[in-house]
């Protein structure tokens, strides 16, 4: 073999080794370097002999393998080193202030995006992540009584004696407190001043200690405050809230002021931002005013009676099935000595956890709702941005020409999303900051944490964060393609233009983003759909045209019954007097609010029953009402009677609602029968369709229906039926019943609608969020079609022109390009479709009485869709008809 | 691309490989394999760059300003078209001088500690 052919092998071997290379690096350097081998292989030849060739080839395989993978790790470090950011971000910025319309639409769409976004964001953070204000928050518990052997309730309420059983555990438990409502709450700056309501907690005098919060001013209680002794004084330790509404007096502690008619001393006012909601085993959580410790001696409580929430803080960092274990061990001494080994069982619930158990689902719905919308936004971006660097096309093509290497027109693409982000989110943080104070007014106001939702600095600096990754996310495609752009391509597709590989991409993000927005449309409607329902649903009462207000007559002013009674009916007969009012009557405890005793009743002898008496106690809501309650709130009377003015002496008469008959009295004849309530026995008299306790849609627990003076219920709401506006009848009211006694405030006035509003209003902020994130996916949708089409036809002017010119119509032409944008449409919508089951899935906690193939919700949906994407491409398409070929071709 | 190089401080230390290239072109502007050539002969052959890392680093030098291609061939009898001939810019001569003066001025640190003898 002569030289010539070892120079021939050596050349396609170093060639070959060109390959290890990336590609830029090939084309600039490959030749240069084979070369230079060349000669080395030339110099081998000629002085040192074909062995010492052979070493050079395995040399040179061995460098191109190192140097290789280094130039092809090289982009990310020269990316670093070869910048100058000052004078890309100044060229960036001209070129946007050049595109005014541009830039305003794209941050205009970014804002309102990542606004909606950082609303969800911070709600989700606030309720769902941030720890609660008090001190280690996570080592707080409350604990409940799982009462499932005997009735249908794992949330229920632990006696005084399950209190102190909890406290002497000490091996895990660090302190337990109870807590619970003071039934009364009329409270006075001093004797005989203006009488108002408040929401007093009464707890264990360990309750600030557990919490680790100290008053802001004067102190909490003692444990010699606990359990009072005749002849000690009353305390009371006030929220800072309550102090403010009392004119924030600063000298207030040591003040003596009025609960109940009794003196308090006030010993405390808690700090502002200290705000602790009382979770209650039946009822949302409660707002507190002020706090007094617990009069009952717990450990002489009745074991078997419970009304208190045990709040208990355990050993520092204890992991939760150490506390569970902890407090099943004192749960089972508790079953075995109070309850003969039933089974009850006692179960701790992180505070935080319990705290938040209703609104979760709601706010994990939205945020995943907000996720899908991030997704949207940056494709939209990436669409957008797509689109103007194809308008740049010449520009890049001549800076490549010119030199500019490919970093640099990466770097300037990416650049231009990033700036277009981090604009977006810095307006859409604001945006979010304003939106966010309205929608917190508009908030329920038992929502968990209400007081801490607001965007601070941490949260406008991720959404901006948010943004910069969007933007540059967004421009990674436009970026990708802008980088392989030369001239030489550009030249090339001069001539025929409409294919491009760039449309593709951007057709590609129109289908996506149809598909999402079939996704986010469709979760929307059924959202919607769902909250029409529970609009139409029927909450068993007219809640139309009735004012309700709460009246107390505590045993401090009226020790005996009669005179809680007699005041009842003073007041009863003074509010019907009210002109405009058709009738009053009043309840212990009004629909949906879900303020109901739980007791258990039994039916001896009724039809329904099993045999086995575990099985036949059921445990109901036990709500007082007197005469023509079921008129007055427009119960709907199923048999019997309502209950008459006129009292039968030594009779408890007692309705029962369809519930309750249902298990006693399958067979329908429940009148005239007896139920049993510990040792009280009852004679049913009517049969009412149920009046919901707790939700619009749905039947909660059965109910009994006694007459409140029978039981000597006391704190009693008024029920106004109306032909005015209800709340207009407030002062009238309230004069009325000044007039009669001026110590007994009235308290909470609320109309039968608002009760209802309030009912749904989870819901309803719920689906105008969701339903606002489904607008936003649709009009972004819009706005990439509009602009794919737009930039079809302009793209297509002369291939659309010469069509004309040989004989094609106007109508034709602009089907050609509507078909064009209807099958990106019905592409995405295929995509798209099983999405929909999905979301479904996703958001099935917010729904009320909605399937996942509810015809209605998917037309609206799909035609929804449908019509707006096909207007966003008749627009520009019309375009088209102001084509005028020979102009057109004259101009070629 | 315009490119802006406040110091040549701030490409130190120089990679061994980047410093020979500068030190070859020195005299005179060379193609690739002169300046394979004329690195071995200097370091009486025990440094031998290959032409892969003589070609990386060329090209990072490019980028950074240290050295330039030139269009046409120096070497008026060596005209060979596929031959890239390169030279030393002034900002590479300021590298290299910079270069110089940190190995130097480590060389007498470590002759003032005693570290290595005054005279070697």
């Amino acid at each position: 073999m002569n030289d010539a052919r070892w120079l021939n092998i050596s050349e396609r071997w170093f060639r070959m080794l060109t390959r290890l290379y990336p590609r830029d690096f090939r084309d600039e350097m490959g030749e240069a370097m084979v070369e230079a081998y060349m000669d080395r292989v030339r110099d081998v030849l000629k002085n040192r002999g074909r062995i010492h060739l052979m070493a050079l080839w395995l040399r040179a395989l061995i460098d191109s393998l190192r140097n290789g993978s280094a130039e092809k790790a090289r982009p990310a470090a020269s990316w670093r080193r070869a910048g100058n950011w000052g004078r890309d971000i100044e060229l960036v910025t001209r070129r946007l202030a050049r595109s005014p319309l541009f830039a305003a639409t794209t941050i205009g769409t970014l804002t309102v995006g990542l606004g909606m976004f950082a609303i969800v964001f911070t709600a989700v953070q606030r309720v769902l992540i941030d720890p609660m204000p008090y001190k280690d928050p996570g080592d707080l518990y409350y604990v409940w009584r799982d009462y499932g052997p005997i009735a249908d309730v794992t949330r229920g309420a632990l006696s005084g004696t399950d209190i102190v059983e909890l406290q002497k555990a000490s091996a895990v438990i660090d302190g337990a407190a109870g807590l619970r409502p003071m039934l009364g709450g009329i409270f006075s700056l001093r004797e005989g001043g203006e009488a108002m309501e408040i929401a007093v907690t009464m707890t264990s005098p360990n309750f600030f200690q557990i919490l680790g919060i100290s008053p802001a001013m004067g102190r909490g209680y003692t444990a010699e405050e606990s359990g009072l002794g005749p002849g000690s004084s009353h305390v009371i330790v006030l929220t800072h809230h309550l102090w403010n509404r009392l004119g924030a007096n600063p000298g207030i502690v040591g003040t003596v002021v009025r609960l109940q008619g009794r003196p308090h001393t006030v010993i405390g006012v808690m700090p502002p931002d200290f705000n602790f909601v009382r979770n209650d085993a039946a009822a949302p959580p409660q707002r507190v005013d002020a706090y007094i410790p617990i009069e009952e001696r717990l450990a002489a409580a009745n074991p078997q009676f419970g009304g208190y929430a045990a709040l208990i803080r355990v050993r520092r960092d204890s992991p939760p099935e150490i506390v569970a274990a902890a407090v099943d061990a004192v749960g089972r001494v508790i079953n075995e000595r109070d309850f003969a080994g039933r089974g009850l069982r006692l179960h701790p619930v992180g505070l935080k956890a319990d705290t938040i158990a209703r609104i979760q689902p709601a706010l994990v719905v939205l945020g995943a709702a907000g996720m899908v919308l991030v997704f949207m936004l940056m494709v939209n971006l990436a669409s957008v941005l797509l689109a103007r660097v194809s308008q740049r096309e010449h520009e890049v093509a001549v800076s490549r020409a010119l030199g500019a290497n490919s970093t640099a027109i990466l770097r300037s693409t990416l650049l231009e999303g990033a700036m277009l982000g981090v604009a977006g989110g810095l307006l859409g943080a604001l945006v979010a900051g304003w939106g966010m104070k309205v929608l917190v007014a508009l908030a329920p106001l038992d929502l968990p944490r209400r007081e801490a939702i607001a965007i601070d600095w941490r949260i406008a600096a991720a959404v901006i964060a948010i943004g910069a990754f969007l933007g540059v996310l967004g421009a990674a495609a436009p970026a990708a393609w802008a980088v392989r752009t030369s001239l030489s391509s550009l030249l090339a597709g001069g001539s025929v233009r409409g294919g491009g590989g760039h449309s593709r991409w951007r057709r590609g993000m129109i289908v996506a983003q149809v598909a999402l927005s079939l996704v986010l449309l469709s979760s929307g409607a059924f959202v919607v759909r769902s909250f029409e329902q529970l609009l139409r649903a029927d909450p068993g009462f007219r809640p139309e045209g009735v004012l309700t207000v709460k009246v107390r007559t505590p045993p401090e002013f009226f020790p005996k019954q009669e005179d809680a009674i007699g005041l009842q009916d003073r007041v009863e007969d003074a509010l019907a007097a009210i002109p405009g009012v058709r009738g009053v009557s009043a309840a212990s405890a009004l629909p949906l609010t879900a303020t109901a005793f739980q007791v258990p009743v039994t039916a001896p002898g009724a039809p329904g029953n099993t045999g086995d008496a575990e099985r036949d106690k059921l445990t109901v809501d036990w709500i007082g009402v007197r005469a023509s309650y079921i008129e007055v709130m427009g119960v709907r009377l199923l048999a019997g009677r309502n209950f008459n003015k006129a009292r039968q002496p030594g009779v408890i008469e007692a309705m029962i609602d369809n519930g309750v008959a249902r298990r006693f009295f399958p067979n329908g004849n429940a009148l005239g029968s007896q139920l049993r309530m510990f040792n009280r026995v009852l004679t049913i008299v009517g049969v009412v369709d149920q009046a919901r306790q707790y939700e619009l849609h749905s039947d909660g627990r059965p109910q009994v229906l006694v007459r409140a003076e029978d039981l000597g219920m006391r704190p009693l709401f008024y029920i106004v039926r109306t032909t005015r506006d209800p709340h207009s009848l407030l002062p009238e009211v309230t004069a009325a019943v000044r007039r009669i006694d001026p110590r007994v405030p009235v308290g909470e006035p609320r109309s039968m609608d608002d009760i209802v509003n309030a009912s749904r209003s989870p819901q309803a902020i719920g689906a105008s969020l969701v339903a606002a994130f489904a607008v936003g996916a649709l009009l972004l949708t819009a706005m990439g079609l509009f602009g794919v089409v737009a930039g079809s036809v302009t793209r297509r002017q002369h291939e659309l022109a010469i069509r004309l010119a040989v004989g094609a119509d106007h109508p034709r032409i602009l089907r050609l390009v509507l078909v064009e944008g209807a099958l990106l449409v019905s592409a995405g919508l295929l995509i798209g479709a099983p999405g929909i089951y999905f979301g479904y899935r996703v958001i099935r906690g917010l729904l009320v009485g909605v399937s996942p193939y509810d015809p209605l919700a998917l037309v609206a949906a799909a035609l929804g869709l449908l019509t707006v994407a096909m207007a966003a491409c008749y627009v520009p398409a019309r375009r088209v008809l102001k084509l005028d070929p020979s102009r057109m071709l004259l101009h070629q | 691309m315009e490119k802006y190089f406040p110091d040549p401080e701030s490409l130190l230390p120089l990679p061994v490989a980047t410093f020979h290239i500068l030190v070859a072109l020195a005299d005179r502007d060379r193609h690739g394999y002169s300046i394979l050539q004329d690195v071995a002969a200097r370091t009486g052959g025990k440094v031998r760059l290959s032409a892969a890392t003589l070609y990386s680093s060329i090209r990072r030098m490019l980028e950074q300003g240290l050295v330039a291609e030139l269009s046409e061939s120096p070497d008026p009898e060596n005209q060979d078209e596929r031959r890239r001939y390169y030279g030393l810019t002034a900002f590479g001569r300021r590298a290299a001088m910079a270069e110089a003066q940190r190995l130097t001025a480590m060389l007498s640190q470590a002759r003032e500690t005693g570290l290595i003898p005054k005279k070697l």
